[in-house]
């Protein structure tokens, strides 16, 4: 098109186009308004401090793991593997605290085996030309029958000896604030930081977006796409040894488990688009605070618990249908 | 058929598509359909085809209006519409890729027989060598082009709407489409004939209608009057025949900057040449020559089976693309849709990307060097955008071509591959590319451009290659360059008897043969 027929986009807005932009670029923050609001409406009590700090706490083990899961999906990739990685990294970690009696090994066997096993997905997809859908699938069902087996249907406990100190990781508080909300707070900061202003997290949206172009600028693809699933493995660690403590018992079958649907429901509420390309990590995390606050919302209404998976559901698919409506509008 | 589009409008956003744009087209008529990009003609083809709704304005067709057209009642009507960008599925074979949606059953079986017989007689009128029980995946790109018509050739139909139907195809293959066209016609079968070449559409279509920024402009017979002045109702200026080239001072120096010495790859073989500061080479050839290989491959982005590329700081290493980056190797690709832009980015992010791979040495990126790194790129391409923070989308193609091969001046390398650099994009934006190209060189860059255009050779180059099977066969300098030789040389004709002097009788079409545009298909108009 010739300039001519083009109107300068930046002058003249009308509030139509201004709603217009709010509806498009900032259609999170819209929507965890009017969810609050109407979270404060079913109950008044929703805005005492308490209650708020309390989401954040709630959120805060499925909300690390959903940053991770950010970049999965905004570099056009899905990772399944979410809720069997924590619970056994969780577990084993616990069994290593046992052993060792030293909570820098069990933090430092959490990181460090999260990341390797975010390795091992990454070059199975990268080296092994694996879709991410099976290579994370197969590592779904892996993981926790390695648990399983280990645990042998049994709970994995921490002995008494470190039960106080790794129960202070989770549940203790930092300046009068939960340390679960602040591990959120910063994680998601950091993530976001990186996905912003380094050359790294353009990479991720640049992959998503058009792995052809990306590949002949320069980008090690492959690389990019291992160190993606390393990071998320490190969300996974740092998730699973919060969940150790906060719970300081594992059960093998049960730990973790919907996760990886959590966290997606998260990142797609968020605006982070499905196939890849487009997505904010402020959007993840208010994706996170979302879930949580429909949770508590829907237990205050005293709503069957049993439902909560299918409302979760409906929320995702809403919230890729109002995607895909703005793209097509 | 009797085809009316009466004062069509289409807007998309704030983009004015067309604006109260009228067209007919008689029965038994070719009417060619003119315009650059983006003025409007895929989006009036959709129109009629059913795809997108008109804003106002009507059609009609045989003297009965039509009212809310769809895809199935204008096939329904007898329209069929073979669509610029391929559109089949590489995973059936080639009779269910032309009945998909129409199959030939019998109480819900599919006739699989009737409909091979049926698919190999069309295939075989069009003198293919396809078989219908092909799987569409191994077909080359002209193959497909070939069964995208057969499609449309499949059922009776009224119209047949073609939109850029040959960029894949050769001489040989153009003639026999033309010769089906010319037969069809007879039995009063319509077409409306979209092009970018005008040879062929003074060749095959009886009326023009020419469109520019979504306007008609002017209707009449092709035979009033002559290429020149289509080129100029097309373009809304006076054409001059302007050579870039000449208005700059030769820059080429005796220091190599590059030199390839026997490389082989899977579809090129033994090729060596030298490319040297400060000059402009073009290696030209048709599709299957093996030039769109080599491009990618003195990049490193597809294998290289044997040879050596050297640069003044010594063998180059193909292993990693951003090591060739930053040895001092740019490549703005071809096909800018499929490999250049990435559409979910903002302008200033695609401006900046090739940067961060080869030279970014900080942690984080600043936002104030992005903006600054294209603020020059803006000024010296003027590249017309709103706000660079803007997906890339939002500009033309032309505009977008600039904002890509701005991404690579950021590296400031010494060696530019252009493969195609200004495919689908305006004569305006065309020519801004020729200048900068010829700009760069003046700054004793060395560049060689991968290009199957004779003008965009003339407009730039210091010596042509020609490549046919793989190898470069002929070299020309500049003041030899005849598109009819070079053209004899990618089509192997004057090989025998080594005459290159442009008077090679094989050749169809003289002065006037089309080196035929083997891009392939993203020449898609930008309507946002």
């Amino acid at each position: 098109m010739k300039p001519t027929n083009i109107r300068n986009p930046f002058k003249d807005r009308t509030p139509k186009e201004l709603w217009r932009n709010v509806t498009t670029n900032y259609s999170h923050w819209l929507s965890f308004v009017i969810l609050l609001v109407a979270a404060a409406i079913v109950n008044p009590a929703f805005l005492s401090w308490t209650n708020l700090t309390n989401q954040f706490v709630q959120g805060a083990i499925i909300g690390i793991c959903a940053m991770g899961m950010s970049l999965v999906i905004a570099s056009g990739m899905i990772d399944l593997s979410t809720g069997s990685v924590v619970a056994f990294l969780s577990g084993m970690g616990i069994v290593v605290l046992n052993k060792t009696q030293s909570l820098f090994v069990f933090i430092l066997f959490c990181l460090a085996a999260g990341a390797a096993i975010g390795m091992l997905n990454g070059l199975l997809i990268t080296k092994g030309r694996i879709a991410p859908f099976i290579v994370t699938l197969a590592a779904m069902s892996a993981w926790r029958s390695v648990i399983n087996q280990l645990g042998q249907g049994g709970p994995f406990t921490v002995n008494s000896a470190m039960y106080e100190s790794l129960r202070n990781i989770a549940s203790g508080k930092t300046l009068g604030l939960p340390n679960l909300m602040i591990f959120l707070i910063v994680i998601s900061i950091i993530t976001g930081v990186m996905m912003s202003k380094t050359k790294f997290g353009t990479y991720v949206y640049a992959i998503g977006s058009n792995q052809q172009a990306a590949r002949l600028t320069g980008i090690n693809v492959d690389r990019v796409k291992t160190m993606i699933f390393v990071y998320t493995g490190l969300m996974y660690g740092i998730a699973a040894l919060l969940l150790a403590s906060r719970l300081t018992s594992i059960q093998a079958a049960s730990a973790g488990n919907q996760y990886e649907m959590n966290a997606i429901a998260a990142v797609a509420i968020g605006g982070t688009r499905m196939e890849g390309g487009k997505g904010k990590i402020i959007g993840t995390f208010l994706g996170v605070l979302m879930l949580q606050i429909i949770n508590t919302v829907l237990i205050m209404a005293n709503v069957p618990p049993f439902l909560n998976g299918l409302v979760q559901g409906i929320i995702i698919i809403v919230a890729v249908l109002a995607q895909s409506h703005k793209k097509n509008r | 058929m009797n085809l009316e589009m009466k004062n069509i409008s289409k807007s998309f956003g704030p983009v004015q598509a067309l604006i109260d744009v009228s067209f007919s087209v008689g029965p038994g008529e070719i009417h060619g359909l003119l315009g650059e990009n983006g003025a409007g003609k895929t989006t009036l083809m959709n129109i009629l085809g059913g795809g997108l709704p008109p804003d106002s304005g009507t059609i009609v067709i045989d003297g009965t209006e039509v009212h809310g057209m769809t895809p199935r009642k204008s096939n329904e009507l007898g329209i069929r519409f073979i669509h610029q960008e391929l559109s089949l599925c590489n995973d059936l074979k080639v009779y269910q890729n032309m009945f998909l949606g129409e199959e030939f059953t019998n109480r819900q079986i599919i006739r699989k027989q009737d409909e091979i017989s049926r698919a190999q007689e069309v295939l075989d009128t069009l003198r293919t060598d396809i078989a219908a029980t092909d799987l569409v995946g191994e077909l080359t790109t002209a193959q497909k082009q070939l069964v995208e018509i057969a499609r449309a050739l499949l059922f009776k139909s009224e119209l047949i709407i073609m939109d850029e139907p040959t960029t894949a195809l050769n001489t040989q293959e153009i003639e026999n489409l033309f010769s089906i066209m010319r037969s069809q016609k007879t039995q009063g079968v319509s077409f409306i004939y979209i092009s970018h070449k005008m040879p062929e559409l003074f060749e095959i279509c009886d009326r023009y209608t020419v469109l520019r920024d979504g306007r008609f402009i002017q209707s009449g017979l092709f035979r009033d009057i002559d290429e020149r002045q289509a080129t100029e109702l097309l373009i809304g200026k006076t054409f001059t025949k302007e050579v870039v080239k000449d208005q700059y001072a030769p820059s080429v120096s005796d220091t190599v900057a590059l030199s390839v010495k026997g490389l082989c790859g899977e579809l090129f073989h033994d090729v060596s040449f030298d490319l040297h500061k400060g000059e402009i080479a073009v290696v030209t050839g048709l599709q299957g020559s093996g030039m769109d290989e080599l491009a990618t491959a003195l990049f490193g982005a597809t294998p290289v089976t044997a040879g050596a590329i050297e640069l003044q700081s010594g063998r180059l290493s193909l292993k990693q693309i951003s090591h060739v980056m930053r040895s001092g190797v740019g490549m703005i690709p071809r096909n800018r849709k499929e490999r250049g832009i990435l559409p979910d980015l903002s302008i200033s992010k695609n401006n900046s990307l090739a940067y961060f791979t080869a030279l970014h040495r900080k942690p984080f990126v600043s936002d104030k060097e992005e903006s600054e790194r294209f603020e020059n790129n803006r000024r010296r391409m003027d590249i017309k955008v709103g706000d660079p923070d803007d997906p890339i989308t939002s500009l033309s193609g032309g505009n977008q071509q600039k904002v890509i091969i701005g991404k690579w001046l950021n590296i400031d390398a010494d060696v530019y591959i252009l493969d195609n650099p200004t495919q689908g994009i305006d004569v305006g934006a065309k020519f801004a590319i020729y200048r900068l190209i010829n700009d760069i060189a003046g700054q004793g860059k060395a560049i060689l451009v991968f290009t199957n255009e004779y003008p965009e050779i003339v407009q730039v180059a210091d010596r042509c290659m020609v490549m046919y099977k793989g190898t470069i066969v002929k070299e020309f300098e500049r003041k030899d360059f005849s598109e009819v030789a070079i053209m004899a040389y990618s089509t192997g004709t004057s090989m025998a008897d080594g005459t290159d002097d442009g008077t090679s009788p094989i050749m169809h079409g003289g002065p006037h043969c089309d080196t035929h545009d083997m891009n392939e298909n993203d020449t898609k108009e930008q309507n946002s």
